[in-house]
């Protein structure tokens, strides 16, 4: 890997599971259809329940702040494959299968008037339920497409896995890793598409705010944030919640409007717009707790 | 001609620029026109690239472009940057 100095714990684990093994497992996941395949998260969960010691102690970790009391194994075992099932269900979301899913969207007319006013906003969700159902509701208004942008080491690999799903959404993900990565996503944002961040990870290394989140102070990244700042679009906090057997919840809701220019007081709009970004989170997370995929000490 | 560790008029006026957008703490005066902008060298990264590429457009009425293949030489120093400046804002 190049020039990446400061990476994270989360970034610098090896990926389980390589292209080929992305291609093969897409192939056998479109031949046997969702149902069937869904069948096999089971054993492969419990596999994964019994090999990971490390993602049971973040899940563990997690699951006591987010449910309110130490979880049972069975609860671990249902986080995992909840995370298996919004996993497996990429597949078929990228490959515009909805027929397998029951997709329902609240706060639909906010991106309908963002969208109608023809420039483009930012969609910040995090590592929780599936964007992607999140990003077929976007694609299903327009051709322009949701791009999403992510870091680097991750872009590469979805890029390589998209281009054995769904070749023609390659182009949709931007990877971190270059200087002029976020001049680009300022050019989609102009020319009226949305952009999706992850914004409860790091993006360039630097720059973490502690707030706190589910009872104690976690560190969320500052950079999405001041990116929204300097482009001055509406930011929408965007989640696409698993509710199980097929059903995804996609939820949009405004963070900030558009802006004509930048706040008085940078520092203070940061503040409060990350402060509601984390709020949202936190209660997302109470609310649908199974649906959180950081398996690591998010709290370090 | 300058030496190369002593900024031209235009790179003074581009480092003052850059260093009161991104607030650095390094006096304008002090940057090696020379000096790598992004990561190493200065330490840049590409949040602050995308802050230059939006002050530069304002000040300068240029624009950087995220699909211009020469991205890594324009950004390379403070030098090349006032280079590009100074070639695409007359024309």
């Amino acid at each position: 890997m190049s020039g990446q100095s400061r990476t994270q714990e989360w970034a610098s684990r090896p990926e389980r599971g390589s292209t080929s093994a992305i291609k093969l497992a897409t192939w056998i996941a479109l031949r046997l259809g969702r149902r069937v395949a869904h069948v096999f998260l089971y054993p492969v969960c419990l596999y994964f329940l019994l090999s990971s010691p490390t993602a049971i102690r973040a899940s563990r970790g997690y699951l006591t702040r987010a449910l309110g009391h130490r979880p049972r194994l069975l609860e671990i075992y249902r986080h995992f494959l909840t995370f298996g099932s919004c996993v497996l269900d990429r597949v078929y979301l990228l490959n515009e299968q909805e027929t397998w899913f029951d997709i329902s969207v609240e706060g639909e007319e906010l991106v309908r008037q963002i969208d109608a006013d023809g420039g483009g906003c930012l969609l910040f969700g995090g590592h929780f339920g599936n964007f992607e159902a999140a990003r077929i509701v976007g694609r299903r208004y327009r051709d322009v497409p949701v791009s999403l942008l992510m870091y680097e080491a991750n872009a590469r690999k979805i890029r390589a896995a998209l281009a054995a799903i769904n070749p023609k959404l390659e182009a949709e993900v931007i990877g971190l890793g270059r200087l002029d990565s976020l001049i680009l996503v300022a050019e989609r944002l102009r020319s009226g598409n949305f952009v999706g961040v992850l914004a409860d990870r790091n993006i360039d290394g630097r720059d973490m705010r502690r707030l706190p989140f589910l009872g104690a102070p976690a560190a969320f990244p500052q950079g999405p944030f001041r990116v929204a700042m300097m482009l001055q679009r509406p930011v929408v906090m965007m989640a696409g919640v698993y509710k199980g057997r097929g059903r995804y919840e996609v939820r949009f809701e405004l963070l900030a409007p558009a802006r004509d220019g930048r706040p008085a007081d940078p520092q203070a709009w940061l503040d409060e717009i990350m402060r509601r970004y984390v709020s949202r989170l936190e209660a997302l997370c109470r609310e649908e707790p199974y649906n959180w995929f950081n398996f690591y000490d998010f709290w370090a | 001609m300058p030496s190369s560790a002593s900024q031209t008029s235009a790179e003074a006026e581009l480092a003052s620029l850059i260093v009161s957008t991104l607030n650095l703490e390094a006096p304008a005066a002090s940057i090696d026109p020379e000096l790598p902008l992004y990561k190493e060298g200065l330490g840049l990264d590409s949040i602050d690239m995308l802050e230059i590429s939006l002050v530069v457009a304002q000040r300068y009425g240029v624009k950087l472009r995220s699909d211009d293949a020469d991205n890594a030489s324009i950004f390379k120093s403070l030098r090349s940057l006032t280079d590009y400046i100074q070639t695409h804002v007359a024309s």
